[in-house]
């Protein structure tokens, strides 16, 4: 099977470079998937979960923030806020996260701080999510 | 010449000036070598940003987005401008701080409405004797820069870009030129300016692949847009870290070098002065002896 170049750049480190074989992603309106030789597009990403295939029947999941992905030439870029694997969550430190924006979330907020926690609830029940859905595969 | 004494306490003080000066140094070096290690980190990121928006601006050059919108209705005298300030939180680092100053002086001096965000306790203070217009609720540290705050900073700024609070926002920071050399500098960070990305002129005759946006040129420039400017206001913070540092680490070692001379001329001035002493004591003891020998 073809391949494709897969280079994931999060914000503090190149987490990922080498080729892969499929990739889904997380677009703001539901899923993408990318296959080799995909036409060349600028895709926008939803704070969510990618999982790519970089060797055969081996999926990976990946956490990631905003951000957006870039396909041109049968490379793609994934230019993203952060990007985690499951076994680097700290399920205690997400959920601390998790509990923290909720708190905020129920008090009076300006629409900007509104936003501002909605994105960071966001991004943990994300990072739950994918750390608790690892821990029932066990 | 000055009494034994006050020159053995003068090395003394200049000696326990030395050690804090010395630690100081150490302090700032160890420092220095983090920040650069976390702005080595997010080099890829900002450099990936920045090329990902040139690339679309090159392929769709007729692309309206709202960040790009310059805003040239609005006349000179009424434009609100915001800067972002980065100085220290304390003073001993040269002349950092200063600098610093000295350029948002300038911006300052141009027509408009000004609206100053600082980072950095020692601006905030300078900032305030002046009586400039500043954002209180801005309250953020400059010690150990984090995407987090990051972030922080850049919502409350695009918030206000976009709601026509702020025409437009300058960062004022220092820039890391080489491992000795750093430098003060203004940047643009809105409106975005085309020609900055646009350097790279294509040939007309050449092919361009089609780039499709997905789901809209909007969304799109929705979502990169803010991460470039966070990942721009970072990147800042994180320069600007490893220059404070920089700084204070060469006014330290210089401080350093300085009270070593120092240690060294009085050491030898109190040396100078004890041989007169005891020459002296010799010369009284001798005279004594002579004299009883008559």
């Amino acid at each position: 099977m073809d391949t494709f170049g897969l280079k994931i750049i999060a914000s503090d480190k190149v987490f990922y470079e080498g080729r892969c074989r499929k990739l889904i992603i997380p677009a703001p309106d539901g899923e993408k998937g990318i296959l080799p030789n995909h036409e060349n597009m600028v895709i926008a990403l939803a704070v969510g979960i990618a999982r790519m295939e970089a060797e055969e029947g081996k999926w990976q999941d990946v956490a990631l923030g905003q951000g957006f992905a870039e396909v041109v030439n049968n490379r793609v870029t994934l230019i993203v806020d952060t990007a985690e694997r499951p076994e680097d969550i700290d399920i205690r430190h997400a959920q601390e996260q998790r509990e923290r924006a909720e708190e905020q979330l129920r008090q009076k907020q300006s629409i900007q701080e509104y936003y501002h926690t909605q994105a960071s609830l966001a991004r943990a029940m994300n990072r739950l999510k994918l750390a608790q859905d690892k821990k029932w595969n066990l | 010449m000055a009494n034994i004494r006050e020159i053995q306490s003068r090395i003394n003080s200049v000696r326990d000036t030395m050690k804090i000066t010395n630690a100081m140094y150490m302090i700032s070096s160890s420092k220095m070598t983090q920040a650069k290690k976390k702005l080595a980190d997010t080099e890829p990121y900002f450099y990936a940003l920045q090329g990902e928006i040139s690339r679309i601006l090159r392929h769709i050059p007729e692309l309206e987005h709202r960040y790009f919108d310059r805003r040239e209705k609005v006349p000179a005298q009424d434009r609100k401008i915001g800067s972002i300030v980065v100085t220290a939180d304390k003073g001993l680092a040269g002349a950092y701080n200063h600098n610093v100053v000295k350029l948002e002086e300038e911006i300052l001096g141009k027509q408009g409405n000004h609206k100053l965000f600082i980072v950095g306790e020692l601006g905030r203070h300078y900032f305030a004797k002046r009586g400039v217009d500043i954002d209180t609720h801005f309250q953020y540290t400059v010690q150990k820069p984090t995407m987090h705050r990051a972030r922080d900073i850049a919502s409350v700024l695009l918030e206000q870009f976009r709601s026509g609070e702020l025409d437009e926002i300058y960062i004022v920071y220092t820039r890391m030129v080489n491992a000795v050399q750093s430098e003060a500098e203004v940047l643009r960070l809105l409106p975005l300016e085309r020609s900055s990305f646009n350097e790279l002129k294509m040939p007309l005759n050449m092919y361009r692949e089609a780039i499709d946006l997905y789901p809209s040129a909007e969304a799109v420039m929705d979502s990169i847009v803010p991460n470039y400017v966070t990942g721009m206001i970072y990147g800042c913070l994180v320069e600007a870290y490893a220059s404070e540092h920089n700084a204070r680490m060469m006014s330290m070692k210089s401080a350093t070098d300085s009270a070593q001379e120092l240690i060294h001329d009085l050491s030898v001035i109190y040396n100078r002065a004890r041989q007169a002493a005891i020459t002296q004591e010799i010369t009284e003891v001798c005279s004594g002896a002579r004299a009883q020998q008559k």
